[in-house]
């Protein structure tokens, strides 16, 4: 495929994502969520009784979806790479904090255009924090920085992760008494779109995001690196179509779908200097993980078992966010959770300086 | 001829096109083509009479290919990779 199809091929996936995005919430997710995998992970892992809040408790077929699509495209187009050991343990600690990052801002990078998109200004502090951790990232990319090889593995190995997506998908359809489902009213973990829409939504999402290796790091990441516009056309173009769609629900009066302020916006806070930070965290932490939390989960389904120990550490982040009061609310960041972003500063830096300088030694 | 290197990391890519540059190749970094590999990592394309510009492949070479009329041709790759 020549450059120009690639491009084309990325504004399209992007719009289609946006369209999907921006209908998922009409068809019942919670407002400027049509997709967040911090949100959706989150819910996950209550679901599963990793956290006991129980108004973010529900197995997100999105995540499903994603991986399985994900999967499902990779073995046909004979791209299915069971692959990993690339410091997995370190992985996980990222991926810890990056949701901590997340859930200080309320949304992944993904949920930060679409609440771009709703007109939440926000996220315009998350933005900008994203594109500094993204700046930050490079830095040390610039410098040695690696998280070392990855070694071929059997394909148990690589097709676990999709094995359990479907273990969860049987889980959520049979509802057993052990799984925890928000109840309705309860939050954002009642809010969602039939099963079938979200977990189509979710494959068509993941194959297409697959084909693209749409990321919402690696499109600023490629800017600053090789002046390379290809993969944040893809972000532009999912903030565009949802950001259409919103203004075209709004304006038909299927509901309010776009308000442009700061105050009263759906699952966010109104705290500037926090969704900077937070967003800062998480842009930093995934340019060191090779890619945002979508790509860790595109990633795990081509068989990246380093990836799906990320999604593992995103989960276990997500519960101990909930656990110990570090996830924001629609009042604010929480102290816990201030000090939690603090130490994820600390602790990603340390990993980014012990994986750059002392490999340069060698 | 024109070969694309990758990498396990973006700090190879930059240290090998410095090799590459070091002996007289043209080299310059850039994303790894789809059409390649579904990584979304860095790569070198390079051009040079031979493929390997130095006798020994460094760590981080994951592997490299030949631009053909029909693709790409591989003419290394880590091992176990």
């Amino acid at each position: 495929m020549n450059l120009k199809n690639e491009t084309t091929g990325m504004i399209v996936t992007g719009a289609v994502i946006g369209v999907i995005a921006a209908f998922l919430v009409l068809f019942g997710n919670p407002a400027n969520m049509g997709f967040c995998i911090a949100c959706f992970l989150r819910d996950t892992s209550g679901a599963l009784g990793l956290h006991t809040a129980g108004a973010v408790q529900y197995i997100r077929p999105e995540i499903i979806g994603l991986v399985l699509g994900s999967f499902i495209l990779a073995i046909s187009k004979k791209e299915f790479a069971p692959r990993g050991g690339s410091s997995p343990m370190t992985r996980f600690v990222i991926g810890f904090f990056v949701m901590i990052g997340c859930l200080m801002f309320l949304g992944c990078p993904f949920r930060m255009i679409l609440r771009l998109a709703g007109g939440d200004l926000n996220a315009v502090f998350g933005l900008l924090g994203f594109i500094c951790g993204i700046l930050g990232g490079v830095f040390f990319l610039n410098r040695g920085y690696s998280l070392k090889r990855t070694y071929k593995l059997s394909v148990a190995e690589g097709a676990g992760f999709s094995v359990v997506q479907a273990a969860l998908l049987i889980l959520l359809l049979a509802a057993p008494a052990f799984i925890h489902f928000s109840e309705a009213g309860a939050g954002p973990g009642a809010q969602h779109a039939p099963v079938i829409i979200s977990l189509a939504a979710g494959l068509i999402v993941g194959g297409l995001a697959q084909r693209t290796r749409l990321c919402m790091v690696g499109g600023i990441r490629d800017l600053v690196l090789f002046r390379e516009w290809k993969l944040l056309i893809g972000f532009v173009a999912v903030l565009a179509a949802a950001l259409l769609c919103n203004l075209i629900f709004t304006v038909t009066g299927t509901g309010s779908y776009f308000t442009l302020s700061m105050a009263a916006q759906p699952v966010a806070h109104t705290d500037g200097v926090w969704n900077f930070l937070g967003m800062a965290l998480v842009g930093l932490g995934c340019v060191l993980l090779g890619g945002c939390p979508l790509r860790q989960l595109v990633l795990a389904g081509e068989g990246n078992s380093d990836s799906a120990i990320t999604v593992i550490g995103l989960m276990t982040g997500a519960a101990f966010a909930h656990n110990f009061g570090l996830a924001s609310s629609a009042s604010g960041p929480t102290l816990n959770g201030k000090i939690a972003v603090m130490i994820g500063f600390c602790v990603i830096l340390s990993i980014a300086g012990m994986n750059t300088f002392a490999g340069k030694r060698k | 001829m024109i070969y694309i290197a990758t990498f396990y990391s973006h700090f190879g890519a930059i240290r090998y096109r410095k090799m590459c540059e070091k002996n007289h190749f043209t080299a310059k970094i850039m994303p790894v083509p789809r059409d390649l590999s579904s990584s979304c990592g860095t790569c070198v394309r390079y051009e040079g009479e031979q493929a390997f510009p130095e006798s020994e492949y460094p760590e981080e070479l994951e592997q490299v290919v030949q631009l053909t009329e029909n693709g790409y041709q591989t003419l290394y790759r880590a091992k176990d990779s």
